[in-house]
């Protein structure tokens, strides 16, 4: 079977003030259609590089195949989203999800169709002609997850994307996410620097190691996310994947510190 | 309503101090009439000014020349600053050259100007182009420039190709920086059109200023200054009022729309 994502020997460099910088080394990842998989790591362990790799926003040696087919950039099939939001402030909440299906030249109705669906998902009906200086981080994150969906890409690329959040809009933000996923059963790539957000949602999590980074271990997360939060957290399994990972994670970021 | 009444009256209040000050050294005779003639004077050779087409048609003319080159100087300096905020290049053959000039005083290469086009409309309109394009070109070139990765990025993943992210993410990201380019550059479009026609011109506010001052008529003099004062007046506020409009969506104005906490 084919690889819906498929991370072949991929390296990447880039130049700083201190010279010649090694971000990623020999790094694969195969990732199944419809899978939720996390990135964690000690931070600078060019997790988010990896991303913007399959993202096609950044060239790298190496290959990364969508479907079998090597990706050569940015591409409609892949929609993501930013911790920083990155929404056009220029834009209203409601032209910024219309940016995609307009940018495609889709007809007025439809475009429409799918702009109202998605502000109804995302409750933001009373601020849709609102300018995202106007919106809270957490609506303003809707609005980014929204703008991704409408243009119904196969695989969402999410970077640390509840990152800016305060405790309870992350818990209710990756709800609605689980929510999402389990509904379209989209093929998700996310960027984490929580353990406990990459357990709660991921059917897999790979942990990469310190610059340069590359994955050095994975696990395999068999919880069933139709349930409550409060049951899946409160389960073993959950707490038992989450030491791993933690302790896993740990390692790693203290290898950071006694070569630093 | 009286909160807008006591905010106009503050704002005039100094305008009003200085010509109360000027009225005052003029009918105290603390300097002679002959140099500094009074407001009241300066107000009795304007309203004959109006009531004839002198100032109308001078000035007619120096705001043609000075919104025609600003106009060229947008559209080019917009150009400029984006080919090289996208093209290395480009940036490499242009940055020598708006480095060397940008601090050259414009108004002295208008003998030069005068040499190649004579003292007409065409001059005074590229001296004010000359002028204008170099703050739009870095400004521009600064918004291009400062546009985050992430939102270029972002259009991208949703389809749009090179020539939509110019118009609809670099422009736009861009465009609270051109307006600043554009205050600068209107005020310096009055300057340069002025100081040109006092240079050499047949026509121009900048000719009858300089006109009335040889032939020893300070009132018609300040009276010409006066109408030109007023005209760049109006013509920044009707920019600011048009950058307002542009930019409602610019967190530089969360004040005057408080933003929603949730």
């Amino acid at each position: 079977m084919i690889s819906k994502i498929s991370v072949r020997g991929v390296s990447k460099s880039y130049n700083s003030n201190a010279g010649e910088v090694l971000a990623l080394q020999g790094t694969d990842l195969e990732i199944r259609q419809g899978e939720f998989v996390s990135l964690v790591g000690p931070s600078g362990c060019g997790k988010s590089t990896l991303l913007y790799i399959v993202g096609g926003f950044l060239a790298a040696n190496g290959v990364v195949q969508i479907d079998g087919k090597t990706i050569i950039g940015p591409g409609v099939d892949r929609g993501i989203v930013f911790q920083e939001y990155a929404l056009f402030p220029w834009l209203t909440v409601r032209r910024n999800i219309l940016y995609g299906p307009r940018v495609r030249n889709l007809p007025p109705q439809q475009c429409d169709e799918v702009a109202d669906r998605l502000i109804d998902v995302i409750g933001l009906r009373n601020f849709e002609h609102r300018y995202p200086r106007e919106l809270s981080g957490g609506m303003k994150q809707r609005v980014a997850i929204a703008r991704m969906l409408a243009g119904d890409p196969a695989i969402l690329l999410l970077d640390e994307p509840f990152g800016a959040l305060d405790a309870l809009t992350r818990e209710a933000m990756q709800d609605e996410l689980l929510r999402i996923w389990l509904e379209m059963r989209k093929t998700v790539l996310m960027v984490t620097h929580d353990v406990n957000e990459a357990v709660y949602l991921s059917n897999r999590i790979c942990v990469m190691s310190a610059r340069p980074g590359r994955i050095v271990k994975e696990f395999t997360v068999n919880l069933d996310r139709t349930r409550t939060r409060e049951a899946i957290v409160l389960s073993d399994e959950y707490n038992r994947v989450r030491n791993q990972v933690w302790l896993s994670v740990r390692q790693q970021a203290s290898t950071v510190a006694a070569a630093g | 309503m009286t909160r807008s009444i006591t905010d106009a009256a503050i704002r005039l209040s100094p305008i009003a101090i200085v010509l109360g000050i000027w009225q005052l050294t003029a009918s105290l005779h603390w300097v002679d009439t002959a140099f500094l003639p009074a407001p009241a004077a300066v107000g009795r050779a304007l309203g004959q000014l109006l009531s004839g087409n002198e100032i109308r048609d001078n000035l007619l003319v120096t705001l043609f020349r000075a919104l025609a080159g600003l106009a060229l100087a947008t559209v080019s300096g917009v150009w400029f600053g984006i080919g090289m905020a996208r093209s290395w290049v480009f940036n490499a053959i242009v940055s020598p050259l708006v480095g060397a000039t940008y601090s050259l005083p414009k108004t002295a290469i208008v003998p030069l100007l005068i040499l190649w086009f004579g003292i007409g409309s065409t001059m005074g309109i590229i001296a004010v182009y000359l002028t204008c394009l170099l703050p739009i070109i870095v400004q521009t070139y600064h918004g291009v420039r400062a546009t985050p990765a992430v939102l270029v990025w972002s259009a991208q993943s949703m389809g749009a190709e090179e020539r939509k992210i110019l118009w609809q993410i670099l422009l736009p990201h861009a465009l609270p920086d051109i307006f600043t380019g554009l205050r600068v550059a209107l005020g310096f479009s009055f300057v340069v059109a002025i100081s040109a026609e006092m240079i050499a011109s047949t026509k121009g506010i900048g000719r009858l200023i300089f006109m009335y001052g040889e032939s020893g008529s300070y009132d018609f003099m300040f009276a010409a200054v006066a109408s030109v004062v007023i005209a760049a007046f109006f013509a920044d506020r009707a920019l600011l009022a048009l950058s307002t409009r542009s930019l409602r969506w610019h967190e530089s104005h969360a004040g005057a729309n408080p933003g929603v906490a949730a």
